[in-house]
């Protein structure tokens, strides 16, 4: 059964871009505008992993969201993406204890992303990596 | 009958010169022992003229000239220090730095960047003028290289080395006027672009503006979490670089010390990649070796070389068969390491951490393609440049010069001096010629120096007898010179060739873009006669005759390009599409 992906992405461009992409690489995808909708859509259906926008309606929406959704849905993984560096001059990363610990996300990619990239991090926290050959 | 002149005389500071007709002022300076200070030129690139710092005076000219791109005729009168000239070049510092950003304290470049030094030499103290600050923001997507255009000076090095040496071009001026910048296709980021992620414009760049992506905090953060084993792998190039950041003389070779400074810093085991060198040559040659026999794709490349690999990826697509699927040495110790290491240690894969310190930019994007790992962890988990590991031993404080040598741990200690080679252009060729020849004749090559292989020329062809075998092999160093050659081998006019050993960068690894800033040609050479000084003095020369590569075919592979070998070693490619 294909896993179903809540995409949560307030730029409808790349919205559509990535959900398209996520749909071709096999997943079923439910796609939000902004935080307060990925609310409802999760209280409405139960999902197998996130990938959230960080900037949405706050800049820092994806932090909190993160930060809700790994209370209610601990099982959850989540894939942040962000663009704050490019639109804010603000790197984050989690590259140490102390940034994984207060970014509740399970992943962090920087904008612009290769789809690869977002693809072998969703499949690795689904636990359902491709064969290597 | 006419002569051409084979000097003309020029005056130099009242000192009377030959010159050679047509070349740059700047290098006939350089060659008398005048230093006039440059930040755009580049040796052996088109000069441009766009910094204006190395600005002379000549007689008969009504403006000052660029040095660097102005021709010496006969009878020049040049002043290179003159007030004019002088006063010239500190007002273009003043200049250039009235835009820049005041974080000196926070860039990487910080004690190494030329404009700095510049404006130190000028004794420039205070900002006199206040130039209109851009508000490009930094590009952090790539997984190598981060660009940051406010600290951009616009000499252009980037975009020349890019284009001229790599064939890259991967980034270019963008915009106009005062809103000129330098950037990727449509300014999109470095990630999406076609940057082979070489380095190149790293160590070109003379400010902060494009720097390599450390990984020193992942580094430091996992040596200080518990129960985690940290290892490290170093390329061979490194033990003969890294005491260039110690004030060492170059091409030095380290290695001992290195091992004590590495282990004082607390990685828990330390190995050296010339042991996967070895066991490269091992599967590469025996691939190669089954390729001419079964009639497979020829002529097979290396793929030893992470931007080589994107660059076939991204620009010939159609010859990604060709590319050898060995994975490149610090991508085999890695997969060993989480396998074969672990499982003979009893350690979790997952607790253990792996470190490479590479020479090379590009092996961080290496490391992070989801083909290296696998389970849901990667092999190699973070990548140190031999620039990042000297900041390491710095911020441990450690003295080189007090260090006792010290040897690589077990059971990745014991390398042949094939697999070191491995770091200079040619390398891998002469380290596969010695192990081809036993493969294929059952006897030692009675001469393990290969000549026609060596040397710093952008492309080297040899053509073997092995036992009525005829082999052509060419060596490459540089992309550009790779695209030449491809070209012509896709368009059929060279067809007699078997094996290409492609270096991404000038000189293999010894010039690759994680090296220490300030390396030249110069110190690219002396590094090379380095890693063979040491080949010519050790006993285990070929890669097939490494007791350790013996061992582990036995305990683990079993045989070079078997099942396991296939699944661990060797990976696969994938056209990409980018925004060129």
């Amino acid at each position: 059964m294909a896993y179903h992906i809540l995409l949560v992405e307030d730029d409808p461009d790349y919205r559509l871009k990535v959900k398209q992409s996520l749909q071709n690489a096999g997943f079923v995808v439910t796609e939000t505008e902004g935080e307060q909708a990925a609310y409802e859509a999760a209280r409405r259906k139960t999902f197998d992993i996130a990938i959230v926008d960080l900037m949405m309606e706050n800049t820092d929406s994806g932090f909190t969201l993160c930060y809700h959704f790994k209370q209610d849905y601990p099982k959850m993984p989540i894939v942040l993406l962000s663009s704050s560096t490019s639109e804010m001059d603000i790197e984050f990363s989690m590259e140490s204890t102390w940034e994984r610990n207060w970014i509740k996300a399970d992943t962090l990619l920087n904008k612009p992303i290769r789809f690869e990239q977002l693809l072998y991090a969703v499949q690795r926290l689904l636990g359902c990596l491709a064969a290597a050959h | 009958m006419s002569t051409t002149a084979t000097t003309v005389k020029i005056e130099v500071n009242g000192r009377q010169v030959d010159a050679v007709p047509g070349e740059m002022l700047l290098k006939t300076l350089k060659r008398i022992g005048i230093h006039v200070p440059t930040l755009c030129y580049y040796e052996g690139l088109t000069p441009t003229g766009a910094c204006r710092i190395c600005v002379v005076e000549v007689e008969g000219q009504r403006n000052l000239i660029p040095s660097c791109a102005f021709p010496v005729f006969e009878g020049m009168k040049v002043h290179t220090h003159s007030d004019r000239a002088v006063v010239a070049r500190r007002m273009i510092v003043e200049l250039l730095l009235a835009d820049h950003p005041d974080d000196c304290l926070y860039c990487e470049r910080n004690g190494r960047c030329q404009l700095q030094t510049l404006a130190e030499d000028f004794g420039i103290r205070r900002r006199r003028f206040e130039g209109q600050k851009d508000d490009n923001p930094r590009d952090y997507s790539g997984e190598s290289i981060v660009r940051d255009p406010e600290k951009c000076i616009k000499c252009g090095k980037c975009v020349r080395v890019c284009e001229e040496v790599q064939g890259v071009a991967c980034i270019d001026f963008i915009n106009r006027g005062s809103k000129t910048t330098i950037g990727t296709a449509f300014d999109e980021g470095i990630n999406v672009s076609s940057c082979v992620n070489c380095g190149q414009c790293v160590t070109a760049c003379p400010t902060g503006a494009l720097v390599g992506k450390s990984h020193v905090k992942r580094v430091m953060d996992a040596l200080r979490t518990p129960n985690l084993h940290v290892v490290v792998q170093h390329a061979p190039s490194v033990s003969i670089s890294i005491g260039d950041e110690f004030g060492l003389p170059i091409g030095q070779d380290s290695i001992g010390i290195m091992h004590a400074a590495m282990r004082q810093i607390g990685f828990d085991r330390v190995f050296d990649t010339s042991f996967s060198a070895d066991l490269t040559i091992m599967e590469e040659g025996t691939e190669l070796v089954n390729r001419v026999k079964n009639g497979g794709v020829l002529p097979m490349f290396t793929s030893c070389s992470p931007g080589w690999i994107k660059y076939v990826e991204t620009f010939y697509p159609q010859n990604i068969p060709n590319l050898s699927t060995c994975k490149s040495p610090q991508a085999m110790l890695g997969a060993v390491i989480k396998t074969f290491y672990a499982e003979k240690t009893g350690i979790d894969p997952r607790k253990i951490f792996s470190v490479s310190v590479m020479p090379c930019t590009a092996k961080k994007f290496e490391a992070s393609r989801p083909e290296m790992g696998r389970d849901g962890y990667m092999d190699v988990d973070a990548v140190l440049t031999t620039r990042e590991l000297a900041q390491m031993i710095r911020r441990f404080d450690l003295d080189m010069a007090s260090l006792s040598p010290e040897h690589a741990d077990t059971p990745f200690g014991t390398r042949s001096s094939a697999g070191k080679i491995f770091g200079a252009t040619g390398g891998v060729m002469e380290a596969a010629i010695r192990s081809a020849y036993f493969l294929l004749t059952g006897q030692e090559l009675k001469d393990l120096k290969v000549e026609a292989v060596r040397g710093l020329d952008g492309v080297k062809e040899a053509h073997l007898d092995i036992n009525g075998l005829k082999v052509g092999v060419a060596v490459v160093n540089g992309l550009g010179n790779a695209r030449n050659l491809l070209d012509k081998i896709n368009s059929g006019e060279k067809t007699d060739l078997h094996f290409i050993e492609v270096m991404t960068c000038p000189g293999g690894c010894v010039g690759g873009g994680g090296q220490p800033y300030g390396t030249t040609r110069e110190s690219v050479q002396k590094r090379i006669q380095a890693l063979y000084a040491i080949d010519v003095n050790e006993q285990l020369r070929t890669s097939h005759s490494n007791p350790d590569i013996t061992k582990i075919y036995a305990e683990f592979f079993g045989e070079p390009n078997s099942h396991k070998a296939h699944e661990l070693l060797h990976t696969f490619y994938h056209e990409r599409e980018t925004l060129t």
